[in-house]
C-alpha cells in the first residue's frame, strides 16, 4: 500500500507570512494589467517622481474619455519627458497612459514595461491603441527645449491604421528646477484624405508642426542672456 | 449561422482532461449527432454518449481505420503532449509527432471532413528580444521553445492538409492551460511549497482554465473556425503575485542558481521545461480579443481568478463511499 505524503501546508504558508509580511505593503498580489503596467507601482512611485517634475497641465479636454489615442510629444535629451507626460497625464485622467520606448532586456526593460512602457515596435504600439489605450511617442530628441524633432511616421501608421486621433502634446522642464510644463493640444486633421501611407507621412509632418507651435506660444525665459535663458529652460 | 444536426464529431486526445472536458460539452449539444474519441488513456469523466477507442498515437493503421470508417464532419485534435506535463520532452515530442501525423492524415482521407479544429498554444509566437508583448493572431510565430515548434508543427501540418482537401482549419492558440486535474508544468511548479521567481525580470504572464479552453474549442467546432485565434484569460499576474496568492515561500533568482534549482525541482516532481522557465524570464501575454469577436466567446475566469482556484484546489481527494469527492465540478 503506497502512503501518501501531503505537503506541510500550514507551515508553508507561516513560512511565507513571516518572510513576505514586510514587504507586503510594496508587494500587492495583483496590479499588473494586461500590457505589464503596474498601477500600485506607479501610484508608489509618483510621489517620489514629483520630487523632481512639478507638472503643470493644460488642455486635457483635447483628450478622448475613453478611446485610444497616440500622443505625440516633444523630448529634449535626458529630459525623459515621455514619461512624465505619460505618468502626468494619467494621475490628471485617472486612465493608464503608455509610452513608447523600453529596451528589452531585463532589469532595464522589464522595469520600464512595469511602470508603462511599450515597446519601440508599429506592431506594438498598434495593438495598445486598437485597445483603446493612451500611448505617448516622443519626438526625435533635439538639444533646444523648444524645438521638435521629426516625428516618426511608422508609429504614427499605427494610429492611422487603429483609426485612432494623433495629438501633440508639448512638454517642457527644467534640467535645474522642478517646474515642467505639459499642453495638450487638439488631435492633428489631415489636409486630405489619403488611401495610402502618405496618411501618416502628412499626419506626421503636421504633428511636427503642430507641436512646434504650441512651444512657441509656451514661450521661455527671457533674461536677455541666451545661455541663462537655455539652462532655464533646461 | 444555420446548424444541420446529427452531425459527426471526433475528437482525438479524449482521454486527456481537456478532452474528456470538450467531450462532456459536445455530448451535450443538439447539433452533435455521433461522438468518437481515441486516446492512449481511458477518459477522466463519465460520458455518456460518445464511443471511444483507446490505441497509442504510434499505432497509425488502427488510428486511419477508426477515423476513416467514423468519417466524421469535423476533428478536434487535441492529441497534444506538453512536455513535463504527462511525458518527459523527448516523450512529448514523439507523441505529438506520430498522432498529428495519423489524426490529420487519417482525416484526409474521409470523404464528409468540413473542418479541422486543431489545440495549439501561446507559446508559437516565442519570447525572443523585441517580441511584442502582446502578440495577436497576425504576428507571425517565431518558436523559441520546444514547445512552440510542437504547436507550430501542428499547425502547419493542418494548414498544409487543409488546404490539400479543401476543408476549412482552425486552431485555437491557448495560453498555459490550468485546472484542478490537468497536468501542467507550469501549475506544479506554482504549487510547490517554495516557487522561484525571476527577480530581475518577473514578467507578467497569462493562463485559461480548463472549461474555459473546452469552452472555446466546441464554439470553434460549431461555427467551422477557419483561423488561429488566441484564448487567453483576461488579466495578467507575474510571478511573485501567484506566489504571493497562493502563500507560498518565493524564492528571487537572479542568475546561474537557476540551472540547481531547476535540478532540484525536477527532483521534487515538478520539472522546469523550456517554456515555462520562458514564462518565468520572459512573460507569455496574448491579445484573446478576436476570439470574443469571431467565437462570441469570453472565459468565464480571469487569470488572478484561475490563480486563485488553482491555490484552492485539493492537493489529495478523498473518496468514501458515503462522501463523493468535493473537486469534481460539473461543467455548466
Amino acid at each position: 500500500m503506497a502512503q501518501l505524503i501531503e505537503l506541510p501546508r500550514r507551515a508553508v504558508e507561516t513560512t511565507a507570512a513571516a518572510v513576505t509580511t514586510p514587504f507586503r505593503p510594496l508587494l500587492p498580489d495583483h496590479s499588473v494589467d494586461e500590457w505589464g503596467r503596474d498601477d500600485h507601482l506607479v501610484r508608489l512611485l509618483w510621489p517620489m517622481a514629483r520630487l523632481r517634475w512639478n507638472v503643470g497641465i493644460g488642455g486635457l479636454a483635447h483628450l478622448p474619455a475613453r478611446t485610444g489615442a497616440l500622443l505625440v510629444t516633444n523630448e529634449r535629451r535626458w529630459s525623459y519627458s515621455p514619461l512624465y507626460v505619460a505618468w502626468a497625464l494619467s494621475h490628471a485622467t485617472d486612465r493608464p497612459v503608455r509610452f513608447v520606448g523600453r529596451p528589452d532586456h531585463a532589469p532595464f526593460g522589464a522595469a520600464l514595461r512595469r511602470v508603462g512602457a511599450l515597446l519601440d515596435d508599429p506592431t506594438e504600439v498598434h495593438g495598445a491603441l486598437r485597445h483603446g489605450e493612451l500611448v505617448v511617442a516622443a519626438a526625435a530628441t533635439t538639444n533646444h527645449p523648444r524645438h521638435a524633432g521629426t516625428v516618426d511616421h511608422e508609429i504614427v501608421g499605427a494610429a492611422v491604421t487603429a483609426r485612432v486621433a494623433v495629438i501633440p502634446v508639448a512638454s517642457m522642464s527644467s534640467a535645474f528646477g522642478r517646474a515642467a510644463r505639459v499642453e495638450v493640444g487638439p488631435p492633428v486633421r489631415p489636409r486630405r484624405t489619403r488611401r495610402g501611407p502618405l496618411a501618416e507621412i502628412e499626419i506626421a509632418e503636421a504633428t511636427r508642426r503642430h507641436l512646434q507651435r504650441i512651444l512657441d506660444e509656451l514661450g521661455g525665459m527671457q533674461t536677455g542672456m541666451p545661455v541663462v535663458d537655455w539652462l532655464g529652460e533646461g | 449561422m444555420t446548424r444541420v444536426n446529427g452531425q459527426r464529431l471526433l475528437v482525438s486526445g479524449m482521454g486527456g482532461e481537456l478532452g474528456s472536458l470538450v467531450a462532456s460539452l459536445l455530448e451535450r449539444e443538439p447539433w452533435v449527432g455521433a461522438l468518437c474519441g481515441i486516446d492512449v488513456d481511458p477518459p477522466r469523466r463519465r460520458l455518456r454518449r460518445a464511443e471511444f477507442h483507446r490505441i497509442e498515437p504510434a499505432d497509425r493503421e488502427r488510428i486511419v481505420d477508426v477515423v476513416t470508417r467514423f468519417d466524421p464532419h469535423v476533428l478536434i485534435h487535441l492529441a497534444v503532449w506538453e512536455p513535463d506535463a504527462r511525458a518527459g520532452t523527448a516523450h512529448a515530442r514523439r507523441f505529438t509527432a506520430d498522432a498529428t501525423t495519423a489524426f490529420l492524415g487519417a482525416a484526409a482521407e474521409c470523404p464528409s471532413l468540413e473542418s479541422i479544429v486543431v489545440r495549439s498554444g501561446i507559446e508559437l509566437y516565442g519570447r525572443h528580444r523585441h517580441a511584442l508583448t502582446r502578440p495577436d493572431e497576425t504576428v507571425a510565430p517565431h518558436p523559441t521553445s520546444e514547445y512552440g515548434r510542437m504547436v507550430e508543427r501542428i499547425e502547419s501540418v493542418a494548414a498544409a492538409v487543409a488546404a490539400r482537401i479543401g476543408v476549412a482549419v482552425g486552431s485555437l492558440r491557448l495560453a498555459p492551460v490550468l485546472g484542478p486535474h490537468v497536468p501542467s508544468p507550469l501549475g506544479r511548479l506554482l504549487r510547490q511549497p517554495v516557487v522561484p521567481f525571476s527577480v530581475l525580470a518577473d514578467p507578467p504572464f497569462a493562463v485559461v482554465e480548463d472549461a474555459d479552453a473546452a469552452r472555446a474549442f466546441v464554439r470553434a467546432a460549431e461555427l467551422r473556425l477557419d483561423r488561429p485565434l488566441n484564448v487567453v484569460a483576461p488579466g495578467a499576474i507575474t510571478g511573485l503575485q501567484a506566489v504571493l496568492r497562493g502563500r507560498r515561500v518565493p524564492l528571487p533568482l537572479a542568475g546561474p542558481e537557476w540551472w540547481i534549482t531547476r535540478q532540484l525541482s525536477h527532483l521534487g516532481g515538478a520539472p522546469i521545461p523550456e517554456h515555462v522557465m520562458e514564462v518565468l524570464h520572459r512573460g507569455r501575454l496574448a491579445d484573446g480579443t478576436q476570439a470574443h469577436d469571431v467565437l462570441g466567446f469570453q472565459p468565464a475566469r480571469s487569470t488572478p481568478e484561475v490563480i486563485d482556484r488553482l491555490f484552492a484546489w485539493e492537493s489529495v481527494v478523498r473518496i468514501t463511499k458515503d462522501q463523493p469527492p468535493s473537486s469534481v465540478e460539473v461543467v455548466a
